[in-house]
């Protein structure tokens, strides 16, 4: 077993150093605070070569992966500038093409997407279907030589700056197959053509990007838009469910990590009886506490990676990634929110706005919930509740 | 025409510095380290004048044990040709560096040899003057702007009295203040370019140098903890208060 990273991933890792020294924090929650894109520090992402991180270099990409992607990402979240648009478009889209993309698919989308010039969202939510995915009822039906598209999605991340989304969507109903899992496909689709509309979401967490609700109404789709085999669309969800998982345990262990630097600076500094605060076991222990929690779940994480790239089974380490880092890193922000005391409240220092997002990933992409029942289920093999 | 951009692995520069319990340095261990910020200007400069058409070749060297080879890697991922490593365990001084240098110099003939002013490690400031000294070349310090132009070298120099404006004569050493530029950024593209990049690797012996430490660092203390301010009621106390510091 080797630990060490190679130079290349080290210098993959402390990309997002290098980056914040131009879109730092600031940068980022002045986005966050109106939802607004990002433009430019995505633009730089986008130059420097790290949208495509997963895709070929045939297409434009660097055609390493998901072990890398995370590395990536954890050092964004590291700088306090983490970027769910990324997850939805790098970690989940663009590697999904390029793996079951036709050739024309691939031409068509990659290149432009790892330029920065085009991007995709993710559709798997709706109203009626968020933690219980094999209820959806978005349906492709057959009309002609093509396909009518109609439905809902909700929560669709970045779906207003997106071009294209990525709709997992029934094309059996539900009624007609034996298993819940069968009768899915998933459409590349246009965000521009006719019959798509969308009503933002009023979203409380800080964060450059915003949510939306999509509504399909009769769009007109072709085999051509179709991804991978027909009908096998939950099949193939599952190579995209888990990176997803990997890299938001990444951001999570980032975000914590960002907190705790903030507040053993703080706490080095403030002297409120005698002697910096950070010596007072009541803080420090949290503190330290956090630390050992969030570096348990990074190594997770990136072993999760690991797993993915070699093509060995996931779920078990991806979901306890998810799990430990969205844990350790709610714990790690407020140990920190606790040394700044009132001060941790103030837009000045901007502590508690690290806050929303990582309880925000407690929830979702999937729920602590839904992790303790795959973990319970498919792991220990206990029995289903529900 | 070659460049030789001399790159150090310091200690990075956000890393709030802690000394070691028993006053032996700082400590290092678990601490992330960086190439020297000037250095990183001295490669940018380097990439620069290879864009500008005055450069054929960069090639980044640095002295120190096998995991400062990763800031070469940096260099490499920045943009230079080539690397060399210089292999050697322990601390390192500016004359040592210097002869070191020298020997290279001789070896592969640059046209310019670009240093950061100082590391920010222990901020000697030294190693140009004494490289240019030994391989008797011209030196400029503390550039802020550098203009080739044929056989001689404008350098704008950043000194206490202002900016002073120089002219040398090729091959030189130059050492680079803040101003000079901002680096680019390492692009993932490059990254993995830099990664089949070659890396030469030779021993003191190999060079014909010794190294023998020169300076004795008989203790490292931190500096005096920061005691709170006070405040004052007008602009009189003020002033005396500062008259009695002798602060004005
Ligand atoms: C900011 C944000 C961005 C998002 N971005 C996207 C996106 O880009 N694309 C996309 O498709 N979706 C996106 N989502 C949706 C997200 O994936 C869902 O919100 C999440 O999967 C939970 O589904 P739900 O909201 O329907 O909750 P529900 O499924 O209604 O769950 C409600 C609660 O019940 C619990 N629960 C449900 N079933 C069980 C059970 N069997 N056992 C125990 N507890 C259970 C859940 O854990 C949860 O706590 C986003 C959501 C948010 C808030």
């Amino acid at each position: 077993m080797d630990f060490d990273l190679s130079e290349e991933q080290q210098l993959i890792y402390q990309y997002g150093d290098q980056l914040a020294q131009r879109f730092d924090r600031k940068y980022w929650m002045e986005n966050a605070a109106t939802h607004r894109f990002p433009t430019e520090m995505f633009q730089q992402i986008a130059d420097d070569g790290f949208l495509g991180v997963m895709v070929p270099e045939s297409y434009g990409g660097a055609g390493l992966g998901l072990f890398e992607m995370t590395l990536f990402m954890e050092g964004l979240a590291n700088n306090g500038i983490p970027l769910l648009s990324l997850v939805v478009s790098s970690t989940m889209s663009l590697p999904l093409i390029a793996r079951y993309g036709t050739e024309e698919q691939k031409q068509r989308y990659l290149p432009d997407l790892c330029a920065g010039r085009t991007k995709f969202c993710f559709a798997i939510t709706e109203p009626g279907a968020g933690s219980n995915t094999p209820e959806i009822t978005t349906i492709a039906r057959k009309s002609g030589a093509g396909y009518l598209l109609s439905g809902q999605k909700t929560f669709i991340t970045d779906a207003n700056d997106a071009d294209f989304a990525l709709v997992v969507t029934r094309t059996t109903p539900r009624s007609e197959v034996t298993r819940k899992t069968d009768g899915f496909t998933l459409f590349l689709v246009d965000l521009k053509a006719p019959g798509v509309d969308r009503a933002e979401i009023d979203i409380r967490v800080p964060m450059p990007e915003s949510q939306w609700q999509l509504f399909f109404d009769d769009v007109q789709l072709t085999e051509a838009d179709a991804l991978g085999e027909f009908g096998r669309g939950f099949d193939i969800l599952f190579d995209t469910l888990n990176p997803e998982r990997i890299v938001v345990a990444a951001i999570c262990s980032g975000l914590g990590r960002y907190a705790l630097g903030r507040a053993v600076e703080y706490a080095c500094e403030r002297e409120v009886f005698s002697g910096p605060i950070g010596a007072y076991q009541g803080l420090q222990h949290p503190l330290a506490e956090s630390k050992a929690l969030l570096e348990a779940a990074s190594l997770m994480t990136l072993k999760a990676a690991w797993c993915f790239d070699h093509n060995r089974p996931t779920g078990e380490a991806a979901n306890t990634a998810k799990l430990t880092a969205a844990d350790a890193g709610i714990k790690a922000v407020d140990a920190s929110i606790q040394c700044f005391g009132g001060n941790g409240f103030t837009g000045d220092y901007g502590i508690y706005e690290i806050y929303p997002m990582v309880r925000l990933l407690k929830t979702a992409p999937v729920s602590r919930e839904m992790i303790l029942n795959y973990i319970g289920e498919k792991v220990l093999g206990l029995p289903r509740s529900y | 025409m070659k460049v030789l951009v001399c790159v150090k692995r310091v200690v990075d520069y956000n890393v709030r510095i802690r000394v070691k319990p028993d006053g032996g340095g700082v400590v290092t261990d678990g601490v992330k380290m960086a190439m020297n910020p000037f250095d990183e200007i001295a490669v940018e400069e380097a990439l620069r004048m290879r864009e500008a058409g005055h450069v054929s070749e960069v090639v980044a060297v640095t002295i120190g044990d096998k995991k400062s080879q990763e800031q070469l890697r940096t260099a490499l991922a920045m943009g230079a040709d080539r690397a060399i490593w210089v292999e050697h365990e322990e601390a390192i001084q500016p004359l040592g560096v210097a002869r070191v240098l020298k020997a290279l110099a001789e070896r592969e003939q640059p046209g310019l040899v670009l240093l950061g002013k100082q590391a920010i490690d222990d901020d000697c400031g030294q190693t140009a003057q004494m490289l240019a000294a030994l391989w008797q070349r011209p030196q400029a310090t503390y550039a802020s702007e550098v203009v080739i132009s044929g056989e001689t070298v404008r350098v704008t120099r950043e000194v206490d009295a202002g900016l002073e404006v120089i002219d040398v004569d090729l091959p030189a050493v130059i050492s680079t203040d803040l101003r000079l530029n901002e680096p680019r950024y390492v692009k993932l593209p490059d990254i993995m370019k830099a990664k089949r990049k070659p890396m030469d690797s030779y021993t003191l012996p190999d060079l014909g140098v010794e190294l023998p430490p020169l300076v004795e660092r008989l203790e490292t203390t931190p500096p005096p903890a920061r005691t709170g301010g006070f405040k004052v009621e007008s602009v009189e106390e003020l002033v005396a208060t500062l008259k009695e510091k002798g602060l004005v």
